[in-house]
């Protein structure tokens, strides 16, 4: 009589450490909130029939290890002000890089191992522009597709941002 | 015939999935180089055995989930200069906290969802006194116990750093 019992345990105990490994290494997905990476993803909202509708985005882990990230790439990281938040936003310049920061005259250099990473929707996004460069430790992964709802489904195309980055071998 | 073959693969592949859950959710070992947590860790002088040589920790992830560290813990981070490299340093203040800069008159407060670390060893460490207030999404572990040498197994305690932070409703 035990023995359904041990095999449904097996069994249930091989399905965890399956989707532990998947999720630690081959990425995993997020339901977007707030409304910082318009018009690239939308939210949805907090109440459970709203978020229904509200993006839901893969995110690739695979770079993760090498940090093979790309200026222009949407990524997934934990907040600098609160580590128990994940943000999405997009990874406008690397280290070494010169970022103009909108607004001002200023142009600041990031730091090694840093990034400097910003919402698409300028008006509403807290970012770097506002936390200043982060650390590339932070970044837990790259956004690749879109995965919900049905109409929006599809890539999370790399956008460089034009007119706002000098590389270091230009300066 | 293929029988004993895909059973020892079923063993592997199960082996290495309980490996991965481990790491990822219970914990992990590190082996220390450089001095910056002398005298509490050791680095050891090259010898044959390389890998064998310094001390090696066991941190727990546990904690990390919820960020649920103390002051005076010593944490395993990713430094903030370079992702790719692992930090062992003691947490001496948490967001909020004013810290006195050493070497300076200065004091700093730590921001939100930041915090300070520094290395036992003093002058020879690289930490927050060189880049200021890390974000607590650095940190990935915090390490119990030296499990390697032999001669100096025993629990890393947590030391909580007197007169060098004051917590917010001191000041």
């Amino acid at each position: 009589m035990a023995e359904p019992l041990w095999f449904l345990a097996k069994r249930s105990a091989a399905a965890a450490m399956i989707c532990i490994t998947f999720t630690d290494i081959v990425g995993n997905f997020a339901t977007i909130q707030g409304n910082s990476m318009q018009p690239t993803l939308q939210q949805g909202h907090k109440d459970f029939i709203s978020l229904l509708k509200g993006d839901v985005v893969f995110y690739e882990k695979i770079s993760a290890p090498a940090y093979k990230y790309c200026r222009g790439d949407v990524v997934v990281l934990r907040s600098p002000t609160d580590p128990d938040q994940l943000m999405v936003k997009r990874l406008i310049a690397m280290q070494g890089d010169w970022v103009n920061v909108p607004g001002s005259h200023e142009i600041h250099q990031i730091p090694k191992g840093r990034c400097w990473v910003e919402g698409d929707n300028g008006n509403l996004s807290l970012d770097s522009r506002n936390f200043g460069p982060i650390p590339l430790g932070l970044v837990k992964g790259r956004v690749t597709i879109k995965v919900w709802p049905p109409h929006r489904i599809g890539r999370v195309e790399r956008v460089l941002p034009e007119g706002q980055v000098m590389f270091t071998d230009i300066t | 015939m293929a029988e004993p073959a895909w059973l020892l693969a079923k063993r592997s592949a199960t082996a290495a999935l309980l490996s991965i859950t481990l790491t990822d959710i219970v914990g992990n070992i590190a082996r220390t180089h450089g001095d910056s947590m002398q005298p509490t860790l050791q680095p050891g002088e090259k010898n044959l055995l390389g890998f064998l040589k310094g001390d090696i920790v066991f941190f727990e992830k546990i904690s990390a989930a919820a960020y649920k560290y103390h002051r005076g813990d010593v944490v395993v981070l990713r430094s903030p200069s370079d992702p790719n490299q692992w930090m062992i340093k003691r947490l001496i203040a948490m967001q909020g906290d004013w810290i006195n800069v050493p070497g300076s008159y200065e004091i700093l407060q730590i921001p939100k969802g930041r915090c300070w670390v520094e290395g036992d060893g003093g002058n020879i460490s690289l930490d927050s006194r060189t880049f200021g207030a890390l974000p607590l999404g650095l940190v990935q572990g915090r390490v119990t116990h030296k499990i390697w040498p032999p001669h100096r197994f025993g629990r890393v305690e947590r030391v909580f750093p007197k007169g060098r932070v004051m917590l917010d409703d001191e000041v």
